[in-house]
């Protein structure tokens, strides 16, 4: 068995053994207290809070409090039982009123973020990785610009040299946008190469009007056209890997804002509740 | 067909010669003193006569009182005579290591490293005092930036040395055999004068002269031979008398460039690093004549495939070559040849023990049990694979591609070398950022490298086993930390030279300009900026290790020794 497949089933099995202590728990407390969903809430806004912890975590990585790794599993599967607790504490009712709808959709963005960001987290960097040609992303725009550069630079030097201004129109109609920023940006995540296809096709088509050094000059273009084509691929992967954490954290916070709120107000409109 | 062709003249062996102030008159002095006045110039080649040698790799070096001529624990690549005056050797247990111009490891405290939240500066490369303090001890300066101890007399009194008068040799072990230097020696009175010869220069001069070659010979044999044998399995139950015998018949061997680093640059800047151009050792197919005992350095074990040769492993200080085939022809009617090459990777200094040695004085003391594998007929015929040749093949366990790339690349050097999964690397430089927390805003790492499939070695110091980054600093201020061994520089003795970052193969040091707490540009009395040199530390100062490797939270980033390629293999399958 191997490490990973180990550690999944360790942290799984914790998963389970908390769930179904919860529920035994609170199918038995639900019968001898009225006060049960205090009980959940406040499990579950600490729970909220530990998660939270984990950001504050990664920023003072200067402290011996263990390896990010192991903190990262906590917080997945701890973010997972927090989805059991939520519908426990929710009685698995659908939310009446607009605040408690705005908590419910809140704490649902940050799971569903919180899921896609895990799954693009362990799949993407295979795919950027096989896709090779890999570029920091923070030398992107630089390399960008210098593929601009020399595809510009070969369409303006073909007038002149083959006394012709069908590549240099070309560019200026179709290439001088795709090399300006980053282009297709979905087709790269979703994996579509539709846009490069047909971008290659036109080139291809090009052809037939132009004499053999042009045919050269296009063949440059095809090249760099494909090295481009990767670049945006690596842009729109590297991105999406950064941004997603744009939406996880913020949404978070405002949860967290609002589950606060919601303690507040619970406590402020509870007097006789026994 | 243009034939016009760029001419330069052909690079000569003391184009660069150690120090161009050398005189003939000088020369003259030194061929009258023993043990030149020894020496037969009618030996030495032509192209390296005595006088040559002694005017282009040696320098007279006068040393005021105190001065640190070397320090333990320095790689050194040059050996020393004392021409006048009195030097003094330190003997055990030596100076502290403030006193040597290095820094103390010490662990900050946990209030140190919470208080890192608010007193990390704002502004890069920020120096307080207190990190440029020296010790009170030392003092840097003198012609050379060297190191120099401040009270003399109270380190004569408190400590045991030894006198080292007008005629001494030292510092030719740790120059040849790459090793560290083992005590330190400084000068006392004024008038100290040694005659500094570099490695190339002692290295000619042994060619050449049999009077020196014995005598070092000789002082290795005596001082560090009988150690080293006692440490390995095979030669323990040896007595005095049966160790006395191996050690004099015992053979050494040089191989390779003792500057690799500065050859290893060149050969990636015009890309023929290739296989077949290094030094070969011992040959596949060939008789076993003797025990290869890999002393320092690096050589690749590798086996003929195809029209190539295939890399089984890299072997590192402490590995041996042919005991296998040695110990099977000793108890087998058979002869088996060398089963494996062994080439040079860099530079490598070898110990070979004669096979009739092995064979007469060592094997019969070995219990049977205790004696390598013997090669089955099987395993002869390539049909199936020993225990042994499996221990050994780690590039079947890490992947022949995988294990090509590191040792052409020279990775296997590094004890802490930061290796990248990039299947779950997400990018998202949580290491560059914990890497630049835990060095006051520095990151001191690029996380960018050379690539392999799904392995990347980011640009990081390595803390090698063969550290070249500590060959020539003046100062000592680059040097291996105490507790784990990391290669760390001190700020307070770097004085800006750049030799330890030219000299890493790796370019993981990096020269910056620092700054005061204010962010101004520190600058010397004419106002030229303060340089100093940078790089990981293995955050050898903050509990817990390495913040990179901490912070990673997919288990992407790992500090490999990459001379345990076993654990390097349970990574990669993890």
């Amino acid at each position: 068995m191997s490490g990973f497949v180990r550690r999944r089933l360790l942290w799984g099995s914790l998963l389970l053994a908390a769930t179904l202590a919860v529920i035994s728990a609170y199918a038995r407390w639900a019968g001898a207290t009225t006060r049960e969903a205090y009980l959940s809430g406040w499990v579950l806004f600490g729970l909220m809070v530990l998660l939270t912890g984990y950001n504050w975590f990664k920023k003072i990585p200067y402290l011996p409090l263990g390896r990010s790794e192991v903190w990262l599993q906590f917080h997945i599967y701890a973010g997972l039982f927090t989805g059991v607790l939520f519908l426990l504490h929710v009685r698995g009712r659908w939310p009446t009123g607009w605040f408690e709808i705005v908590l419910t959709v809140l704490y649902v963005l940050v799971m569903v973020s919180g899921v896609l960001g895990i799954l693009i987290s362990r799949g993407w960097p295979k795919r950027l990785t096989a896709r090779g040609g890999e570029v920091p992303f923070e030398r992107i725009p630089i390399v960008r610009r210098q593929l601009r550069e020399q595809a510009e630079a070969l369409a303006l030097n073909s007038v002149a040299e083959a006394r012709s201004a069908t590549i240099a129109e070309f560019h200026a109609r179709r290439l001088h946008a795709f090399f300006a920023g980053p282009q297709n940006f979905l087709s790269h995540v979703f994996e579509i190469r539709l846009p490069l296809n047909a971008l290659l096709n036109e080139l291809g088509d090009l052809n037939r009007f132009l004499n053999e050094q042009e045919r050269k000059v296009t063949a440059q273009l095809v090249t760099l056209v494909r090295q481009k084509d990767g670049l945006d691929y690596q842009h729109a992967l590297q991105l999406t890997l950064r941004l997603w954490l744009f939406i996880h954290i913020p949404v978070t916070y405002s949860l967290m804002l609002c589950a606060l709120a919601h303690i507040v107000l619970v406590y402020g409109f509870s007097a006789g509740v026994r | 067909m243009d034939t016009a062709h760029f001419v330069i003249d052909k690079p000569e062996r003391w184009d660069s010669s150690f120090d161009p102030d050398m005189t003939e008159a000088d020369v003259n002095r030194l061929l009258e003193i023993r043990p030149f006045s020894e020496m037969n110039s009618g030996k030495f080649s032509k192209r390296t006569p005595l006088r040559g040698i002694l005017k282009n790799d040696a320098r007279i070096r006068r040393f005021k009182n105190g001065e640190i001529i070397v320090r333990a624990g320095d790689y050194g690549s040059s050996a020393f005579l004392v021409l006048a005056g009195n030097a003094r050797v330190v003997l055990d247990p030596g100076l502290p290591v403030s006193l040597l111009g290095q820094r103390k490891s010490q662990h900050k405290s946990l209030f140190q490293i919470v208080a890192q939240l608010w007193t990390n500066p704002r502004d890069p490369e920020v120096r307080t005092p207190a990190e440029l303090e020296q010790d009170t001890g030392v003092k840097v300066g003198g012609e050379f930036k060297g190191v120099f101890l401040q009270d003399v007399p109270r380190i004569l009194d408190e400590h045991l040395t030894a006198t080292m008068s007008p005629g001494d040799f030292f510092g030719e072990i740790a120059a040849l055999s790459r090793s560290a230097r083992t005590s330190t020696i400084f000068a006392v009175g004024d008038a100290t004068e040694m005659l500094e010869i570099r490695w190339q220069g002692l290295r000619d001069l042994l060619r050449f002269d049999d009077h020196l070659r014995h005598h070092i010979d000789r002082i290795y044999r005596e001082r560090t031979l009988a150690t080293h044998l006692r440490e390995i399995p095979i030669f323990r139950r040896l007595n005095d008398e049966q160790l006395k015998r191996v050690i004099e018949q015992t053979q050494f061997g040089t191989y390779g460039d003792y500057d690799w680093s500065g050859d290893y640059k060149r050969l990636v800047k015009e890309g023929t690093r290739s296989p077949e151009k290094e030094t070969i050792i011992a040959q596949e197919g060939d008789y076993p004549n003797g025990v290869v005992l890999i002393r320092s350095g690096f050589a690749r074990l590798s086996q003929k495939f195809g029209h190539g040769h295939r890399t089984l492993n890299y072997l590192s200080a402490g590995s041996q070559f042919g005991l296998r085939e040695i110990a099977h022809n000793w108890a087998h009617k058979d002869t088996v040849p060398f089963q494996h090459s062994l080439r040079v990777i860099g530079y490598t200094h070898v110990i070979v023990v004669p096979a009739p040695v092995m064979e007469e004085i060592v094997l019969p003391t070995v219990p049977r049990d205790q004696l390598p594998e013997f090669f089955t007929p099987a395993e002869l015929a390539g049909t199936e694979q020993s225990e042994s040749q499996q221990k050994l093949d780690a590039g079947a366990k890490i992947g022949p591609e995988l294990m090509e790339f590191l040792t052409e690349n020279r990775y296997f050097n590094g004890t802490s070398t930061m290796v990248i999964d990039m299947e779950r690397c997400t990018r998202c430089d949580d290491c560059v950022r914990a890497c630049a927390s835990a060095n006051e805003g520095n990151p001191r790492f690029l996380r960018h490298g050379q690539t392999t499939g799904r392995i990347m070695v980011a640009n990081s110091c390595m803390h090698c086993a063969d550290p070249v980054c500590l060959i020539g600093c003046p100062t000592g201020a680059i040097h291996r930390g105490q507790t784990g061994g990391e290669v760390v520089v001190n700020q307070a003795t770097c004085i800006g030279c750049s030799i330890c970052s030219n000299n890493c193969p790796y370019e993981a040091i990096r020269m910056v300009e620092i700054r005061e707490e204010d962010g101004a540009f520190m600058v010397d009395k004419d106002m030229k900026p303060i340089v100093k040199a940078t790089k990981c530390d293995l955050c050898s100062d903050q509990l817990g290790g390495p913040a990179c490797e901490r912070s990673c939270p997919h288990g992407a980033l790992k500090r490999m020794d990459m001379n345990n390629l076993d654990s390097f293999a349970k990574w990669l399958q993890r």
